[in-house]
């Protein structure tokens, strides 16, 4: 929409950012109550928004506490694999021999479809939350890692030739110049991370844990109470933005870090 | 014979998976002490890989340079350094910025913060040394970046087409801001272009290198007198100066002229 229609309209120009958005959000809920209303769908097979409204009170106290559980281990898998990603980013790019030795391997090891691990991990650390983080790690590393590789190389071959005449180490130009200029490149990587490691440790719980909303989506299906099922995943959802919100709001510090307050 | 710089018969030869190529060939000069010389010559001519010769930042395939009596086998400290790009660092600011050789060199930061405050004054960037480069124009990031390349007093300023980057009218101020500063530190300095103006305006000597492989075919004394004004550009002789420098570098680009000459000789 060009900006000349949204001001001949009847609002101001910005509540329409609001509004829009909400109406269309109240349409499709309201259709699907209708839908599932008229076509006297059992709220077994799909609840409608009402029949989730009225479940929901009831469980809050319980969502409550398993989403305690699955986000605080959500969050240290998501700041272990943004640790481990940038540790192996900073080896693969300071020694030649360990990025020619490891990178390849690392790739392939990308393609290996790792949502097929997850029951393994069970297996290997048991029903303990070490499994589901440790799972979480391993399918969320990779993308800080390639990202933060990514941003090491971004100081171009005359900056880097600066570093040299000025008679910097090794360790100074990484430290002054390639990391600085890697952190934007690190926190995209995070940001799909912070994902990653949600969705890791709610597949764990799916297949074996005594609690979390993962647990608690199993456990309600199995007794056929689907509204609680809807309940939790809308409860994941709200999680999963929480986790998510955390590398947004370390990258908009290290934005205005970069470029000045008054940028 | 030798200079405060001396490039002794430089050669320089890459060698890639398919084959070799050579560089600068032959190349021999001295600058003195305190001496502005400019090489010109076409792009890609092998004139910017002479330059990083002289920092230390390309080896030689043979000959020898040696700056201030000592030979050149690395990068050497006391060298003053300007790219085409300024190679800033975005978030640091116009001060950080500039001592960021001090800092990576571990000398004492209130002396040559004095320093570096002298030098904001004389670029004409006072009220800007809390500013971030974004802050500022490209002219303003380039005398940033002769602050940065002065700051810890270099005995030779080395620059590889610093204001090929500028509009013209930028790059005419930053000439005038470069001669002031040559006038008062009067730094050893090598300064690469391909505007011939610009070469004639700012140097005591114009080094005209020919294209690959790059050797030193002629070697002009520029006779103005030091200061210098832009009226200089107007003189007859400035003129003159210019049209000589032009006729040899079109003369050299005469492609595969020489090279069958000395064939059939």
């Amino acid at each position: 929409m060009s900006p000349d229609r949204m001001k001949a309209g009847w609002l101001p120009e910005n509540v329409y950012a609001v509004v829009l958005p909400s109406l269309a959000a109240i349409m499709v809920v309201g259709g699907w109550q209708y839908a599932v209303t008229s076509f006297q769908i059992s709220p077994v097979i799909f609840p409608a928004p009402l029949d989730m409204a009225m479940a929901a009170p009831g469980i809050i106290g319980d969502l409550f506490h398993h989403a305690g559980i699955t986000g605080g281990e959500a969050l240290l898998a998501f700041v272990l694999s943004c640790l481990i990603g940038v540790a192996l980013a900073l080896m693969l790019t300071v020694s030649d021999a360990v990025f020619e030795a490891f990178y390849p391997n690392l790739v392939v090891f990308q393609i290996v479809p790792k949502i097929a691990l997850a029951p393994m991990f069970t297996f290997w650390l048991g029903i303990a939350s070490t499994s589901r983080i440790s799972y979480a790690i391993l399918i969320s590393f990779f993308p800080v890692m390639l990202s933060t590789m990514s941003g090491l190389k971004r100081a171009d071959a005359n900056t880097l030739r600066l570093c040299r005449s000025v008679g910097a180490s090794k360790w100074q130009t990484l430290l002054h110049v390639q990391i600085p200029y890697a952190l934007p490149y690190f926190f995209s990587g995070a940001k799909v991370a912070a994902t990653m490691a949600t969705i890791g440790v709610v597949t764990g719980e799916l297949i074996s844990a005594n609690a979390g909303l993962g647990f608690y989506i199993i456990r309600a299906q199995s007794l056929g109470q689907t509204p609680k099922v809807f309940c939790a995943i809308v409860a994941l959802c709200v999680l999963g933005l929480l986790v998510y919100i955390l590398p947004v709001r370390a990258e908009a510090m290290a934005r205005r870090w970069w470029r000045g307050g008054n940028g | 014979m030798s200079g405060f710089i001396s490039v002794d018969t430089v050669r320089k030869i890459y060698r890639t998976r398919k084959d070799t190529i050579e560089a600068v060939s032959g190349a021999s000069f001295n600058v003195e002490q305190g001496e502005f010389v400019s090489i010109l010559g076409p792009s890609g001519c092998g004139k910017s890989t002479l330059l990083m010769m002289c920092a230390g930042l390309e080896g030689l395939t043979s000959g020898h340079i040696n700056v201030a009596g000592t030979k050149v086998e690395g990068p050497r400290q006391s060298v003053g350094i300007m790219f085409q790009d300024n190679t800033l660092l975005p978030w640091k600011t116009v001060l950080e910025n500039i001592l960021f050789p001090v800092r990576i060199q571990k000398k004492p930061m209130e002396h040559y913060r004095a320093r570096a405050e002298e030098l904001i004054e004389m670029v004409g960037l006072r009220g800007f040394a809390d500013k971030k480069p974004h802050q500022l124009s490209g002219g303003m990031k380039q005398r940033v970046s002769i602050c940065r390349a002065l700051v810890t007093d270099p005995d030779i300023l080395l620059m590889d087409e610093p204001f090929s980057a500028l509009d013209a009218m930028t790059r005419d101020e930053m000439n005038d801001a470069l001669l002031d500063i040559s006038d008062r530190y009067k730094k050893t300095s090598l300064f690469v272009t391909h505007s011939i103006r610009e070469a004639v305006y700012l140097s005591d000597r114009v080094l005209v290198m020919t294209r690959r492989p790059a050797t030193v075919v002629a070697d002009i004394r520029i006779p103005f007198q030091r200061p210098r004004g832009r009226d200089v550009g107007d003189t007859a002789k400035f003129n003159e100066i210019c049209a000589h420098l032009r006729g040899l570098i079109e003369h050299e680009r005469t492609p595969g002229w020489t090279g069958q000459m000395a064939r059939a000789g």
